[in-house]
């Protein structure tokens, strides 16, 4: 309860967390509710595909038909959004439940047993660290070939890395700890002691650490659909939509804005989801990091 | 003898996010001119805050909520120390108060040497001297040396001269100021840093350290605790303090160090003359250093008075406890009943009460003031105010 | 340990790492099919025409790891292949695209670093205060920006509003021509040094024209990056007792800040700055792609859509290979710059 008290008194006395909760939880709503808002047209399998009203390159500003307008090759972009929301969470949350899954486990090995086991893993992700991540997430989404599980496996792949250090670092500060000696001295097996004592203590930067990181997945995910090098074409993907806007971005000789909405709506979307995670983190970083003179 | 320092009911509290917690409780205290004034009690009841409130270090969410710190000038007026501004109390600090802290290894910043650590001081606070010291120095290159050499810089060194006179007479200057900020002219104020080099290695030699030269040019990581704790002890005394703050100075160190440290505060105490505010929990070394002590328990002083009194013939019930528990071969371990007091949840009156055995009601309700009971024996409790003598709780 | 052996090892601990980066690659590599594996063997277009034989020639079916040392073995002499995209080398790509990043990079770093730290010190000395929460919430917006996104936005006002004042790629078409043209030396291959040295104002002057949007993109989102790292560096510095005796010896709030907190705030920025590098590397890409600047992003992206195998593997092969680097050479900063570690007094 304390613990609770604590934390609402903080987050009281920070509106931008409040802010990123709210943001969160608008989208998780959409997400949600995206077959009522946007409903998939009559003998549309794949929900997932942008219906197109023509095939018209040229984009059509809002209308009663379509709210946001439509973009190059016609695809509607209020559906487009509105299941792009649900893309992200689904992006974001497996891949970052994969992450943490490997990062954790691989993490924990090498810092619990330390040794060559330790040498050894890190080797490894001192390799994956060596590559700046979207160069290596481009690489390996060619070499496996476009689709969206291409994109969240390369992101994976590039994530877990980080993840596995920093559970490493903190499994090794926590292992020296008293308790932990204490534990083993009466007779606490090796797993015992890893999920009764090392993790729970670990595992709150690991949060604070997912929650920011949520925005870089989808950010990366989106960058990579943007780059053409993702999802298939007319999939509902914020990233893959910005990238139909390319063309447009100067507008018609009399009016340069024409195509706003082909640009802002989509990148409005993914902006605000982004900052949403991005706020939560960093207060709860601000929140739950000892260092940092608590008051 | 005359008052240094006088603390009349200072007050500070904690505005946290769990509540309101009491540092200091009307805390009264008076130091004398040239006296070592020791401040015992337990780990928790204030005494650290006490020294930071003197020198108005106590930083958010921590407040000094009430009270006064008279202390007198060098002049011989009293002042407020807690009505000055920014910039008066920051003239103060580290020169007339300053303060040496428990942990020598904190107290120094690893990135940077010993030499400029000191120096800092040194140039902040004795930048006249040391200009007057410059210019003088330069005075005499001007008015000796006849060869070619000196003629050619010769100019260079009537801008200095120029410059330290200027520091000499106003040391917030503007024209010295801004050399200082420009990189390569600020070659120009060298002599000063060599004035102020030269003072640091007179105080690590007063604090006993062997070959002072090689120490100024060390970074805080090459030396020992007991070493770097000698010149935390340095650096406090660089600017001819009159009230050195001690805080634990020796907790942290092994026991044959920290029998030196105390050693070299002993002589330090009869060569300068310097007061000092020794704050520990060691009841031993208060009794070896301290001409007075006071006896704090959860934020005020209960017992105040010379050092044979307090270990002889201790008033208060707390005083008497601790000097009971204080281990003596034969005897057996006695404790005091009871714990500190949660600081959230202070007991109300007397807050010492639940634990004392002669407590009585009036001890429930309100708060003892700290009362001259005998010639220069200050006592906080009701068992000595005499209005409420012979009424049983 | 002093800083001698410390050098010895890390540059030794370099070897492994570079090993296993070469692996990697090389295990990428075998997900394709052998004929876009022998593009990587090949460095002239005729050649494409006896794929078959280059298959044989290179035992592109022999076993791994004979495959692996042929491979590398052409790495090391420099032969990373042929990308059909540009109708070049891959080597010859890479040095012919690198300039251009590199002006990018010129500029954007100093403003990244200098920026964030700056920020950075301001938010932690005036923590909780307006200034404090505006710029973390300046940080924050610029972390959220989606770099793509961002980019178009300001080619939308500044190119399409303002009808071309601040254009895309690296040079307008007059430019263009006094560049290539046989009296221009290129020295450098950065336009904007270029046309210093070679009095040209008028290159210098649109090719900075150039620079501004896509420097502008790459700053706002890296910056945030630093501003974070910087204050909470600065918040954990501000709590240490080494503060507290200097404001107990009397110094100001402004020579405590700057002198003291800061001096040991920035060791571990620094060290980040390798990764400073690494999200540059990032975002070059899509900032180039963006502005169609055509430099190492611009042409990474191109061979990465159109599967030029060798190219990308090139690619991240030589960044990689330039990450470590990067990093042995923060490191080494680092230990120079940390008395602790330099000295050999043991942290």
């Amino acid at each position: 309860m304390k613990g609770l008290k604590f934390f609402f008194f903080h987050m009281r006395k920070n509106p931008l967390s409040i802010a990123g909760l709210v943001l969160i939880t608008i989208f998780a709503i959409i997400a949600v509710f995206a077959p009522l808002i946007a409903p998939t047209p009559e003998g549309q399998f794949n929900s997932y595909l942008i219906p197109r009203d023509g095939y018209s390159q040229t984009p059509k500003p809002p209308s009663d038909e379509h709210i946001f307008g439509t973009t190059q090759g016609q695809y509607d972009i209020f559906y487009g959004v509105i299941w792009g929301t649900r893309t992200a969470f689904q992006i974001g949350i497996i891949v970052m439940g994969a992450v943490l899954l490997i990062g954790i486990f691989l993490g924990s090995i090498a810092g619990y047993f330390g040794g060559i086991v330790d040498e050894i893993i890190m080797r490894i992700t001192d390799i994956f660290l060596a590559f700046p991540p979207l160069i290596l997430a481009m690489a390996v989404t060619v070499a496996l070939g476009p689709g969206i599980q291409s994109v969240m496996t390369a992101i994976i792949i590039v994530s877990w890395p980080s993840y596995a250090r920093v559970i490493r670092g903190d499994i090794l500060a926590i292992r020296e700890e008293d308790y932990v000696e204490a534990s083993r001295s009466v007779g606490s097996s090796h797993l015992r002691v890893i999920l009764r004592h090392v993790l729970p203590n670990s595992i709150y930067p690991i949060f604070i650490m997912a929650s920011l990181d949520i925005g870089a997945v989808v950010l990366t995910a989106a960058a990579l659909s943007f780059l053409g090098l993702g999802v298939p074409e007319g999939y509902a993907d914020w990233g893959q939509m910005i990238s139909f806007a390319r063309n447009w971005i100067v507008g018609t000789p009399s009016n340069a804005f024409a195509y706003w909405h082909t640009v802002w709506i989509p990148g409005l979307f993914i902006f605000f989801f982004v900052m949403g995670w991005n706020l939560l983190g960093d207060s709860l970083r601000d929140i739950l990091d000892p260092r940092l003179a608590r008051r | 003898m005359q008052k240094l320092v006088e603390m009349k009911g200072v007050t500070v509290n904690f505005y946290t996010y769990e509540g309101v917690v009491q540092a200091l409780n009307n805390l009264d205290l008076d130091i004398y001119q040239g006296e070592t004034l020791g401040l015992v009690g337990e780990t928790g009841c204030g005494k650290t805050m006490a020294a930071l409130a003197i020198l108005r270090l106590i930083i958010p969410p921590g407040k000094i909520d009430s009270g006064k710190i008279d202390y007198c000038t060098v002049g011989g007026q009293t002042i407020d120390l807690l009505s000055l501004t920014e910039n008066e109390i920051r003239d103060i600090r580290g020169s007339q108060i300053s303060m040496v802290f428990q942990e020598p290894s904190a107290a120094l910043n690893p990135v940077y040497t010993i030499g400029d650590q000191i120096t800092e001081t040194i140039i902040l606070h004795r930048n006249r001297e040391l200009a007057r010291n410059a210019q003088a120095k330069v005075d005499k290159l001007l008015a000796e040396d006849n060869n070619r050499l000196s003629i050619l810089i010769r100019p260079l060194r009537l801008i200095q001269k120029s410059i330290y006179s200027t520091i000499a007479n106003d040391p917030f200057a503007f024209a010295p100021k801004l050399v200082g900020r420009i990189p390569i002219v600020r070659r120009l104020l060298w002599r000063i840093d060599d004035e102020a080099l030269l003072i640091a290695s007179s105080l690590l030699k007063e604090v006993e350290i062997a070959d002072p030269s090689r120490v100024l040019k060390q970074h805080p990581h090459q030396m020992s605790g007991g070493m770097k704790q000698r010149v935390v002890i340095a650096m406090a005394l660089a600017c001819c303090t009159r009230l050195l703050i001690a805080d634990e100075p020796t907790t942290s160190l092994d026991v044959t160090i920290q029998a030196q440290i105390l050693e070299l505060i002993k002589k330090l105490k009869r060569e300068i003359q310097t007061s000092i505010l020794y704050i520990t929990h060691d009841l031993a070394v208060a009794a070896e250093i301290c001409d007075r002590v006071g006896v704090m328990y959860s934020g005020s002083i209960c017992e105040l008075a010379e050092v044979t009194e307090v270990y002889q013939k201790p008033l208060h019930p707390y005083t008497k406890a601790l000097m009971a528990a204080v281990p003596k071969p034969g005897k057996e371990l006695s404790a005091i009943s009871g714990f500190v007091p949660d600081p959230l949840n202070l007991p109300p009156g007397c807050r010492f009460h639940p634990r004392c055995d002669a407590a009585k009601k009036v001890c429930r309700e309100k708060q003892p003031a700290l009362i001259e009971i005998n010639p220069k024996h200050f006592v906080a409790c009701h068992l000595f105010t005499g209005d409420e003598l012979g009424k049983t709780s | 340990m002093d800083f001698r052996t410390y050098l010895i090892r890390r540059l030794i601990l370099v070897v492994p790492v570079l090993i296993g980066v070469s692996l990697l690659i090389f295990g990428l590599l075998q997900l394709f099919p052998p004929y876009q594996r022998a593009m990587l063997y090949v460095t002239d277009p005729r050649q494409m025409a006896n794929i078959e034989e280059i298959i044989e020639l290179y035992g592109l079916n022999a076993p791994l790891w004979q495959q692996y040392f042929t491979w590398l073995n052409e790495v090391l002499h420099g032969n990373l292949g042929w990308s059909p995209v540009v109708g070049l080398s891959v080597t010859d790509a890479i040095i012919n695209f690198l300039p251009a990043t590199l002006e990018l990079a010129i500029f954007a770093t100093p403003l990244i670093i200098i920026g964030g730290i700056w920020l950075g010190t301001k938010a932690a000395a005036n923590k909780d205060r307006l200034i404090d929460h505006t710029t973390r919430a300046g940080a924050i917006v610029g972390w959220s920006l989606p770099t793509f996104w961002f980019g178009l936005v300001l080619l939308m006002i500044f190119y399409g509003y303002f009808s071309g004042l601040l254009p895309p790629e690296r040079l307008s078409t007059e430019m263009n021509i006094i560049v290539h043209s046989a009296s221009f030396n290129r020295y450098t291959g950065l336009n904007f040094f270029d046309g210093i040295l070679n009095g040209e104002w008028g290159v210098t002057a649109d090719s900075l024209r150039h620079l501004v949007l896509p420097v502008l993109t790459l700053t706002v989102v890296n910056t945030a990056f630093i501003m974070r790292l910087m204050r909470s560096s600065m918040l954990e510095s501000l709590g240490k007792g080494y503060i507290l005796t200097a404001r107990a010896k009397g110094l100001s709030e402004h020579v405590v800040i700057n002198k003291h907190a800061r001096r040991n705030a920035m060791i571990p920025v620094l060290t980040v700055s390798g990764y400073l590098f690494a999200a540059i590397v990032n975002g070059v890409v899509i900032t180039e792609t963006i502005f169609n600047y055509k430099g190492l992003g611009w042409w990474a992206w191109r061979t990465a859509v159109m599967l030029d195998v060798s190219s990308i593997l090139g690619f991240a092969l030589f960044s990689g290979i330039l990450f470590v680097l990067s990093n042995l050479v923060v490191d080494l900063l680092y230990a120079r710059f940390d008395p602790r570690v330099r000295l050999g007094g043991g942290i």
